[in-house]
């Protein structure tokens, strides 16, 4: 059977929540050094041709004439300038994104000394824990405000608090442009950037992302070649259409998907008002809502973050953990209560959770949880005989009687021989 | 950790991109000779650009030699990750039933910010959440999240009375910092003062305790060691102005103190000490102050967003592991209302009294409450029904018998 309580502190299985907090900084390195390889091949291959056209020119010049050397020496200077500043500026690139990488370094060796900090405590009751546990409930909220869009304040929390380097802002801060470019932008080009940066990633995970992008560029096409005349009257632009049809070749005809491609190539042919299925819901202004929500779940999924926020995560088996039977009672319970200075209010009961906590399952428990000694008043409140003569003591109930601590001093009182031993297994 | 700490050294110092941008500065010097000799010598270019062509390649290939062991770098901390959150899962909220109510989880946090005395995030936060209201998600629990209840309309609508809770706050910051940085005990003496009437009816000692400590207060400032009996004298005269009130209830405590003017010149040595020389007197003044004000609240004094975040991590592992359990076994929990596990949680965790009975092993709800037989064992109403059956019974755990009318509903 297992315990009722436990103290003990499995840091290795207590990591649950804090997966993302590495994969992040590594995905971002991953993609920094990516971005670094592109330049590098990009300027190799333009470099090498231009040297050796460059090459090739001054041998043809030399070989055939001496009479515009001079020209031609300075063309080959040129050319030479020319690939020095390239260089120059591939340089400076590089350098932008050492500094990149090495921020990124910094953040996950501080995180990961902040999860080594949890591996150095052994009890859940440790002051250490405690705190550790609020770096953590600062880091879950800021994940949850940046998610919810709040990036202002979730920067000011993350300042507030000192844990820059254990968040993303800048990473969710990227994706939220992105998603809004989308959702309220109807632009598809900061996507599409992000899919060729990602392009291998995505490739793995076998995302649809580009592929629906691409889509709906080409359903763009098509709604201005629709635009201004309806079917059969002519009034439509068929050069946008030609367009359409080349986009639709060059980008959606390797897809196979012969069913689709078939809807696609149909709706050249339905104008924008259209009430037949299936163009009428391509048409529709909600497939930005879809793309948009596809590109988070992509980019979360990138980046091996969860699809609800870690604080829904962390909550919702908190709130459960917690929550008690007695919480949504209609009877105040004798336990904890916010009536007398003897208890203090269940987090589940406090304002702040109560209505929360309504719709998760209550905890489980197999043995019964009371107080030492247990005694119950003729109002059949049940307390601990301890806490009862406490709170009796300090609002000063006259030797031999007693209150109930949920009624205080204006409530009935007891001779102190009406309160009966109560039996609990 | 000691593994992915290594990698990430390695990544630091190593395999980063310093060595490439030394290499693409050294394709730039070779660049830069070649024109400063073809300008010098322009019948040589031919020559020298054909020179050129080899060691330019030769410093390309270098750059992406050097940043294939960046890849490679990387390659091994991504494995050593993987290695590490190989049996931790992201865990899928399956039973969230949050999504449904986003802006109750917003009001959540904006009141733990407010109590944590953030209250300049707390306003950035409110302020952002009003301008960009959160959107519900269905989830199975709640499927139909868009029956706001009036409470829920509370922070959408912007009447979250933030303003007036932050101000309570803002109070209790005043007061506690006054309590700790300054040892000013006259703001949080005031507050308990206006407050006498629910403070004394919920049995709280507060008022007096504060009092107590500024008599302490002003009877040590003198200097105790001294003959100068300035101290002692002012603690006398705040002693017969305040502590009228508390006469009748704190009576044996005002004694003593008072008992301990006679020992003015050598409290350390004297049965008094204990009220003189409490360090700790400060601090656990300020903690009840501070439970004592969320509790006229009707808030917990932790922030509940905390307490409920933090089992939620000790939980997690738990109930994966009964995640696996029931996918392997294709099963699913039957009890909607209830947990299937017991979570074992710190001591400090439980706040409410649980009665699980002893007969059926099922906790008790307001619909099948403990009943007490007048033997005082306590069994739950459905057991009672059962064993009873409307007729006298013995109890099951003492030779006692009772009918079932006689049992009697108790509260924990």
């Amino acid at each position: 059977m297992a315990e009722l309580t436990t103290t003990k502190l499995n840091a290795e299985s207590h990591l649950l929540l804090d997966q993302p907090l590495l994969r992040i900084p590594f995905e971002l390195s991953r993609k920094n050094m990516k971005t670094a390889q592109r330049y590098v091949e990009r300027e190799r291959d333009q470099i090498l041709a231009l040297l050796q056209s460059t090459a090739k020119d001054s041998l043809n010049s030399s070989s055939s004439s001496s009479s515009s050397s001079s020209s031609d020496s300075n063309l080959t200077l040129e050319s030479l300038d020319s690939m020095i500043s390239r260089m120059q500026g591939l340089k400076r690139k590089l350098e932008g994104l050492h500094e990149e990488e090495m921020r990124i370094h910094r953040a996950s060796r501080a995180r990961i000394a902040h999860l080594q900090d949890l591996f150095d405590v052994q009890s859940l009751v440790d002051v250490k824990y405690d705190e550790w546990s609020r770096i953590r409930l600062s880091r879950l909220l800021v994940d949850y405000l940046l998610r919810s869009d709040y990036s202002s304040s979730a920067a000011y929390l993350a300042a507030e608090k000192g844990i820059e380097d254990l968040v993303d802002v800048d990473a969710f801060v990227q994706c939220h442009k992105i998603e809004k470019s989308l959702r309220e932008g109807h632009r598809t080009n900061e996507a599409l950037a992000w899919c060729a940066e990602n392009r291998q990633n995505l490739k793995k995970a076998g995302s649809a992302l580009e592929f629906e992008l691409r889509l709906q560029q080409y359903i763009e096409l098509v709604r201005q070649g629709n635009t201004g005349g309806g079917y059969g009257s002519g009034g439509g632009d068929v050069g946008k259409l030609r367009e359409a049809t080349g986009h639709a070749k060059r980008y959606l005809a390797s897809s196979g998907d012969m069913e689709l491609l078939g809807r696609a190539a149909g709706l050249l042919a339905f104008e924008i008002g259209t009430e037949v299925e299936p163009y009428k819901s391509l048409y529709s202004d909600s497939r930005w809502d879809h793309l948009a929500h596809l590109f988070l779940t992509t980019h979360h999924t990138l980046y091996s973050l969860p699809s609800r926020p870690l604080l829904h995560i962390a909550l919702s088996a908190g709130l459960s953990a917690l929550k008690t039977p007695s919480c949504h009672s209609a009877y105040t319970s004798s336990s904890a209560n916010a009536s007398s200075s003897t208890t203090t209010v269940c987090p589940i009961c406090s304002t702040e959770l109560n209505e929360l906590a309504r719709n998760v399952p209550y905890a489980h428990h197999t043995k019964s949880i009371v107080e030492n000694d247990p005694v119950v008043l003729p109002n059949g409140r049940i307390y601990g005989r301890e806490r009862l003569n406490s709170y009796n003591e300090k609002v000063g109930t006259e030797r031999g009687w007693v209150r109930d601590p949920v009624e205080g001093v204006g409530g009935e009182r007891w001779r102190e021989e009406q309160v009966r031993k109560v039996f609990i297994s | 950790m000691d593994d992915l700490n290594e990698h990430i050294e390695l990544l630091e110092k190593k395999a980063n991109l310093s060595k490439g941008i030394d290499d693409i500065q050294k394709t730039i010097d070779l660049l830069v000779t070649a024109r400063a000799k073809v300008a010098a010598e322009p019948e040589t270019a031919p020559m020298t650009l054909a020179k050129l062509q080899g060691p330019v390649e030769k410093s390309f290939d270098t750059a992406m030699n050097d940043l294939k062991k960046i890849y490679s770098g990387l390659g091994k901390y991504s494995k050593a990750l993987d290695k590490k959150f190989k049996d931790k899962p992201l865990p899928t909220a399956e039973n969230d039933a949050l999504s449904s109510h986003p802006s109750l989880i917003n009001r959540a946090i904006a009141m733990h910010l407010l109590r944590e005395g953030q209250f300049s995030v707390a306003s950035t936060f409110i302020e952002e959440a009003n301008a960009h209201p959160p959107h519900p998600e269905p989830t199975p629990g709640t499927p139909n999240p868009y029956l706001e209840e009036a409470w829920e309309k509370d922070l959408v609508s912007g009447t979250f009375n933030s303003k007036q809770l932050q101000q309570q706050f803002a109070e209790m910051y005043h007061i506690l910092h006054e309590l700790r940085q300054q040892k000013n005990l006259a703001p949080a003496i005031a507050w308990a003062r206006e407050r006498s009437a629910v403070l004394e009816a919920r049995g709280s000692n507060l008022e007096f305790e504060l009092c107590q400590l500024q008599f302490v207060c002003l009877f040590s400032d003198g200097g105790m060691t001294d003959s100068d009996a300035d101290g002692p004298l002012r603690a006398w005269a705040y002693a017969r102005s305040e502590f009228g009130p508390f006469q009748h209830r704190y009576a044996r405590e005002v004694q003593q103190l008072m008992g301990a003017m006679a020992y003015w010149q050598n409290i350390a040595d004297s049965p008094y000490r204990r009220y003189f020389y409490n360090d700790s007197a400060w601090e656990e003044v300020a903690t009840s102050f501070t439970r004592e004000f969320c509790s006229l609240l009707g808030l917990s004094a932790d922030s509940p967003l905390y307490i409920a975040a933090t089992a939620g991590a000790i939980a997690l592992p738990t109930l994966l592991k009964l995640q696996n359990i029931m996918k392997e076994k294709r099963t699913e929990w039957t009890t909607q209302n209830e947990l299937p596990v017991e979570i074992p949680l710190p001591p400090s965790y439980h706040f409410h009294s649980i009665f699980v009975c002893p007969v059926s092993k099922e906790q008790s709800t307001d619909q099948n409450p403990p009943m007490m037989m007048p033997c005082g064992h306590v069994i739950a109403q459905e057991s009672l029904d059962k064993l009873s059956k409307g007729a006298r019974f013995k109890c099951p755990y003492c030779p006692g018998e009772s009918h079932p009318r006689d049992a009697k509903k108790v509260f924990l």
